[in-house]
């Protein structure tokens, strides 16, 4: 009994340092393929307001769409095929949980991933394989049709099975958040007209910045990823940043009653520190975007010598990075945090929970 | 550039994090109780002493946050008493002979996890 | 693993606290609950009650927290049993989803665990359990797809209780290896209750691994329900066989049966 008692759940966290000039540095990759992005904040040390360059990125970030009931099948439309052939699209279902509902995503590559309970795995008839996050039986399986594939056009056989399936067998429908990042030039609603026929709203990102002042900060020296001597530790770097997040005092002494929370040494106490926070459903395209831009403010003088950018992405997505299964236990959290140092060099913190896969 | 771009260097740790946190709510039957950060802490210490004895009570955790308007806070507990803790708030029933709960709206290995909590106003962390 | 169930609210006249008691369950992430009519034919020959229509409940269903979909709700029967006679199947058992029994003597235990065509049987929580739960009755049970209840808010009302519950859960799930438990409420009023995370966690105290743990919450009750569901339609299989002489009987048979299948589906 008492093992049970102590042990906790699996997390992994994965840092990495390299330099954004490194020709086979894959910060960008990193963050392309992390799909479902549900809040992003950045962390700029010594700085008052938000950079105007920076805030005018972030009010571009796409809008989105919630659209009621929508049912499966119509993401095999001509209309609707076409548009995700180009790219760029993302669906994510909404209102829907990864250990107890069928979730379903649309990937950017056109890979539509059905993760689904047992009884609509069998009557759906499409074939997929069990979900690596079991217990004893296999309850959840993972269907992955390839919306791109050639063999996949109206008219073909292949087409009619899936559409059988989505539309006849189990006519799965859900909640969905939708948004689109055309590789090219975007045709003005393009998305509103393939919704037409649907409940829909549409969405801003929610933006909030604050302005923190005296909080002390770690050091962070570019070259000491571990925290061997300049820094501290990766795991006390993002203890400290959630703390600044949530407001978490961290002036305690070991005697305190209440807490005993203490900012990882070294550090130094700064003037002030503005955090602000995007939240939404966020395509990659606009983080990396807002990336480019952090890293244009860092070069110029002046500015802090490091700024932070975390991403988490959403507990019930069916994925993490790329096409790898996400699953949830306790927290289904998975999150990346990138540092920005002035001379370019950056850390990559890459953390999931105890179902996934160990991050790319 | 003042410094050489550095190179490549990846690390992965494996349950890394020494502390777990959990983001809870009291609420109460019928009368709300007001209460302090030190009680609130002395309720919860005396759920672990029933449960757990002696030694269930001295392990430590932090309150890292407390709200006493909503009476929510944002507790830290090393991983291996996680476990611990969380039953023992489960099993936690009444409040100076008043009927209450505890609402455990999050539990994370990073409180950098635990920002999604605070975003969503209801008790949901897992949508917008 | 499949949406959260407490298979044990329970049934209360006042229906106001009722309604409250289950809009709490939505709050907190329960999909699925059942409301629990306890019958003790020991006290002075109890009647079998007769279920609410559960569509009359509300008139519109909370809707779970964090889903667009409201709450299923089911009805289940508990039978106390202290002798042989106390358990009988009869219609009356019929109009509910569930049928639970809880043995109170070692010998009804055995039978519930062999032969008693239930869903669940319950273990006790106010007392302790007074015989041993022994492996052979155990797997019988587990062969036939019956499932062994705990159910904690005894253990949240009171401190001697507590260490019943905890003991006897141990004993339990020491012998049945983890499978085929359920962790239930049994809750009266709303802040009894608890999210099924902190139960899924508190299973671990009930020496549960993790995996089964979660799956006493989730998974398990799904069995329960299923195993309800094929008890009920186990007329139709009686009404093919007899095809041959068709009987007026049958027909009066096969329309709970087709009743329930309606309910069921979501």
């Amino acid at each position: 009994m008492s093992s049970h008692l102590e042990k906790c759940a699996r997390s992994l966290l994965v840092c990495e340092k390299s330099s954004f000039m490194n020709e086979a540095s894959r910060h960008e990759t990193h963050v392309c393929k992390h799909s479902f992005n549900y809040k992003i904040s950045v962390l700029i040390p010594e700085c008052g307001v938000l950079p105007a360059d920076i805030a005018n990125v972030i009010s571009h970030f796409k809008s989105y769409f919630l659209v009621r009931d929508l049912p499966v099948y119509k993401f095999l439309d001509a209309k609707f095929l076409d548009t995700v052939k180009k790219g760029g699209f993302y669906a994510l279902s909404y209102k829907t949980r990864i250990d107890e509902d069928n979730v379903v995503a649309l990937l950017s590559s056109g890979h539509l991933v059905l993760s689904l309970d047992k009884d609509t795995y069998q009557q759906l008839g499409l074939e997929g394989k069990p979900s690596e996050y079991k217990h004893r039986k296999d309850m959840r399986y993972v269907v992955t049709v390839d919306l791109t594939d050639k063999s996949l056009v109206p008219g073909t056989k292949r087409f009619q099975q899936v559409l059988l399936s989505l539309k006849e067998r189990v006519p799965l429908k859900s909640d969905f958040l939708l948004t689109r990042c055309p590789p090219g030039a975007e045709e003005d609603g393009e998305l509103q007209a393939l919704l037409s026929q649907h409940t829909y709203e549409e969405c801003r990102p929610t933006v909030i910045s604050r302005s923190l002042t005296d909080i002390p900060r770690p050091s962070l020296h570019p070259s000491d990823l571990r925290g061997n001597a300049h820094s501290c530790t990766p795991v006390q770097f993002l203890e400290w940043l959630g703390s600044v997040n949530l407001n978490i005092r961290c002036n305690n002494s070991a005697s305190s009653f209440l807490s005993t929370y203490v900012c990882p040494e070294p550090c130094a106490t700064v003037n002030k520190v503005l955090l602000c926070t995007v939240t939404g459903f966020i395509p990659p395209e606009d983080v990396y975007a807002l990336l480019q831009e952090l890293r244009r403010c860092l070069a110029e003088p002046g500015f802090t010598d490091w700024v932070s950018l975390t991403v988490h992405g959403f507990a019930d997505s069916p994925v993490s990075w790329g096409a790898a299964e996400h699953g949830f236990l306790k927290g289904g959290e998975n999150f990346y945090n990138l540092v920005c140092f002035k001379n370019q060099d950056y850390w990559l913190h890459m953390a999931t929970g105890s179902q996934d896969g160990c991050p790319p | 550039m003042d410094e050489e771009p550095s190179s490549y260097e990846r690390v992965a740790y494996k349950n890394d994090s020494v502390y777990h946190y959990m983001k809870i709510c009291l609420i109460f039957g019928n009368e709300r109780k007001p209460l302090s950060a030190e009680q609130f802490k002395q309720l919860i210490i005396s759920g672990l002493k029933e449960l757990y004895g002696e030694v269930g009570a001295a392990f430590p955790f932090d309150v890292l946050t407390f709200d006493q308007f909503v009476l929510s806070a944002i507790l830290r507990v090393y991983n291996n008493g996680l476990v611990k803790l969380w039953s023992a708030l489960t099993l936690i029933g009444s409040c100076e002979n008043e009927s209450c709960a505890f609402r455990v709206t999050q539990v994370s290995s990073s409180v950098s996890k635990l920002i999604l909590v605070l975003k969503s106003t209801g008790t949901s962390c897992r949508s917008l | 693993m499949s949406v959260f169930m407490d298979l044990n609210i329970l049934a209360i006249t006042d229906k106001k606290k009722l309604q409250s008691t289950i809009e709490t369950a939505a709050h907190l992430g329960y999909s699925t609950v059942a409301i629990n009519y306890v019958v003790e034919p020991q006290q002075k020959k109890q009647q079998i009650p007769k279920p609410e229509s559960v569509t009359e409940l509300f008139e519109k269903f909370p809707i779970v927290q964090g889903k667009s979909r409201p709450i299923k709700v089911l009805n289940r029967l508990t039978v106390v049993a202290t002798d042989a006679s106390h358990f009988r199947p009869s219609n009356e058992y019929k109009s509910f989803d569930i049928l639970a029994v809880y043995p109170k003597t070692e010998k009804l235990f055995h039978a519930a665990c062999m032969t008693y065509d239930v869903d669940i049987i319950c273990i006790a929580v106010t007392e302790k359990q007074p015989f041993h739960c022994k492996r052979s009755p155990v797997n019988g049970a587990i062969e036939r797809g019956v499932s062994f209840e705990i159910s904690y808010t005894a253990a949240i009302r009171d401190s001697t209780m507590k260490k019943y519950t905890i003991a006897n859960a141990i004993n339990l799930t020491e012998v049945c290896k983890g499978k085929n438990v359920i962790l239930t409420s049994g809750a009266e009023v709303p802040i009894e209750l608890r999210g099924p995370y902190d139960i899924a966690n508190l299973g671990l105290v009930f020496g549960l691994s993790e995996g089964d743990a979660k799956a006493a919450v989730s998974t398990n009750c799904r069995a329960v329900v299923l195993h309800g569901e094929t008890r009920a339609t186990a007329l139709g299989i009686i009404h093919t066989m007899k095809r041959m002489q068709p009987t007026g009987q049958e027909q009066e048979e096969e329309s709970p049966a087709a009743k329930k299948a309606k309910v069921v589906k979501v």
